[in-house]
């Protein structure tokens, strides 16, 4: 038997059990929305602050929202800031002059993420692989200059101030103030579970299937019948309405709206995090925001150059984890499955 | 097996020019249903170029290209499949990380068109692709690999999934850009034997280069030369026409 042969022999007898192949790879793991809730809950409890934790859910959402055109639809897009940015910037700006509610201004966010999204995403994919690239470039900064120029709306360089954190609230009666960073971690924590219960639900439907079709082989997948720009214009929209509101979220945690927020930094940041977490794995952008983020807080306490070992645990990552910490993960515990089988037999 | 009746695919002075170069140039075609048809010729004679305009892939610089006499010449490639067109690649492109079931019933998905832009049913509800899945896995023998990436297939298994994944669309017409090519001397009977076997149920425009197998199974040959139809007629015919000699020798000297 040749080596080919051999490899595809011993591959079917992993995969032998399953005619059914899952969508995807096989690498989907029923236990993720779980482990979720259980990170979700626990985050508060183990951090020393719940503004600690409601960061760490906040990139994680954007880093999820990364994580479908990236890891899903093979878009690596560093138009994010725009979203994440426009999206605080929005939220903010209709809280102070037009007295929006919480739920107003979140839905303002969504909207106006989905909006430029779709202008982004119709612009961008007119253009494949470095061009896409350079194009997602190219319009985030002229967002932040553009941010930047209209500093009587966005504060410029100081950032928009005194961004108010409204309460829960339904025809003026208040139900629950969000002042305690604990009770606006619980709000945050909600919505995440939801976008990541949605997001879980949309990979796993016929629109997601197909989004990885376009991401193995874009050619055959138009020549079976999918209209790839449609695709790929839906999920930018998706991703951009989820940024958006993350940015929302974060500029009511600051109580403020930073010029940072729309940076070409904070693209880089969010991919950073989706890389780091594991492409393809929406659990993975959850442990990559939280690494990331605790990284920081830890690193930036000790040395103010603390980006350099950031710099370095990247490196580290994407040399020997292929598929980020949750591809380590998984592979750690798939060979410690087959170890414990292994002592079983002997 | 060629009849009287309206093609099912019909070009109608067809031409792809680059600049002054023709790659095709004024082509009449007519492929009947239930037939398979061939096109063949040497290098450069112009059959890929002709096969990229009939999936889509480039736009016709002049002519037109009807199916089942709708005129589908502007169609993009994707909108050619809820029409029924369904192609194969001349170099094997699968989805190699997915897995042979998967790539599939991709394939079966595709049809729908639309309706594949649906976010929030489960695999369960997809039941119609996943049947076609199954039966197309069976048809090529590939059921017990189901469950593998398709990149870990053997190449003549690839090639075989190839082929599937263009009949899952339940196309009317079938375009096999040369199936065999690149495939073992071992592998390419069970080629054969499925192209003859789908000739039973589909019409199919086939494009090869290995002459026995395009002797065997076809109804009808088209030889092209330069951009333009040389002769056509039946295998018979075609293989004793000193025109056709002529072009392949030419490409011989």
């Amino acid at each position: 038997m040749d080596t080919k042969t051999a490899a595809v022999a011993s591959s079917a007898k992993r995969n032998g059990a399953a005619p059914l192949a899952r969508p995807g790879r096989a690498r989907w793991a029923p236990g993720t929305t779980l482990a979720m809730f259980g990170v979700v809950i626990l985050l508060p409890v183990v951090l020393p602050s719940a503004t600690l934790a409601t960061e760490i859910l906040i990139f994680a959402m954007a880093a999820l929202a990364c994580n479908l055109l990236l890891g899903y639809t093979g878009l690596l897009s560093f138009g994010q800031a725009i979203f994440f940015g426009a999206g605080a910037y929005c939220s903010a700006l209709g809280m102070l002059h037009w007295q929006l509610g919480l739920f107003s201004a979140l839905l303002l966010a969504l909207s106006v993420g989905a909006v430029l999204a779709l202008l982004v995403g119709l612009l961008c994919i007119r253009r494949k692989g470095i061009y896409f690239v350079m194009l997602t470039l190219a319009l985030t900064q002229m967002a932040y200059f553009l941010a930047y120029t209209l500093s009587d709306w966005t504060g410029g360089d100081n950032g928009l101030l005194g961004v108010p954190r409204p309460p829960i609230a339904l025809g003026g009666t208040t139900f629950v103030s969000l002042a305690s960073p604990l009770a606006f971690y619980g709000l945050v924590a909600v919505l995440f579970a939801v976008i990541y219960i949605m997001a879980r639900r949309i990979t796993s439907s016929p629109f997601g299937s197909t989004l990885l079709a376009i991401r193995e082989n874009e050619a055959r997948a138009a020549a079976l019948g999918y209209d790839i720009r449609l695709f790929k214009i839906m999920v930018f929209v998706l991703s951009g309405a989820i940024t958006a509101l993350a940015g929302a979220l974060y500029a009511m945690l600051l109580n403020f709206a930073p010029l940072s927020n729309i940076e070409l930094l904070m693209s880089e940041q969010i991919l950073i995090m989706t890389i780091i977490g594991g492409t393809g794995s929406l659990f993975g952008s959850l442990l990559g925001a939280g690494s990331i983020v605790l990284l920081g807080d830890i690193l930036s306490a000790i040395w103010p150059r603390w980006m350099l070992l950031l710099g370095v645990a990247l490196i580290a990552v994407v040399i020997f984890m292929r598929g980020g910490l949750w591809g380590g993960l998984t592979s750690l515990l798939q060979r410690a499955r087959r170890a414990a089988s292994h002592d079983k037999e002997a | 097996m060629t009849n009287s009746h309206a093609p099912l695919l019909e070009t109608r002075q067809l031409e792809l020019a680059y600049g002054a170069f023709k790659a095709v140039g004024g082509v009449d075609l007519r492929i009947h249903s239930g037939t398979i048809h061939t096109v063949i010729g040497p290098n450069g004679a112009g059959k890929t170029s002709l096969f990229h305009c009939l999936t889509g892939e480039r736009r016709p610089t002049n002519g037109r290209i009807l199916l089942d006499g709708r005129d589908i010449t502007r169609q993009p490639a994707h909108g050619r499949v809820g029409l029924g067109m369904a192609r194969s690649f001349q170099i094997t492109s699968l989805f190699q990380e997915l897995s042979v079931h998967e790539n599939l019933r991709l394939a079966a998905q595709g049809v729908d068109g639309w309706k594949a832009l649906n976010f929030w049913q489960r695999l369960d509800t997809r039941k119609r692709h996943i049947d076609t899945a199954d039966e197309v896995l069976e048809r090529l023998n590939l059921t017990e690999r189901a469950g593998i990436p398709a990149g870990e297939l053997s190449h003549g298994q690839q090639r075989i999934l190839e082929v599937g994944m263009a009949i899952c669309a339940r196309p009317k017409l079938l375009l096999l850009d040369e199936p065999t090519s690149g495939m073992g001397i071992d592998d390419i009977p069970t080629m054969t034997r499925l192209i003859g076997e789908l000739g039973k149920d589909h019409s199919i425009l086939l494009i090869e280069h290995n002459m026995s197998i395009v002797m065997s199974i076809s109804d009808t040959i088209t030889v092209m030369n330069r951009g333009q139809v040389l002769v056509e007629g039946t295998p018979d015919s075609v293989r004793n026409d000193q025109r056709v000699r002529e072009a392949y020798l030419g490409e011989a000297a």
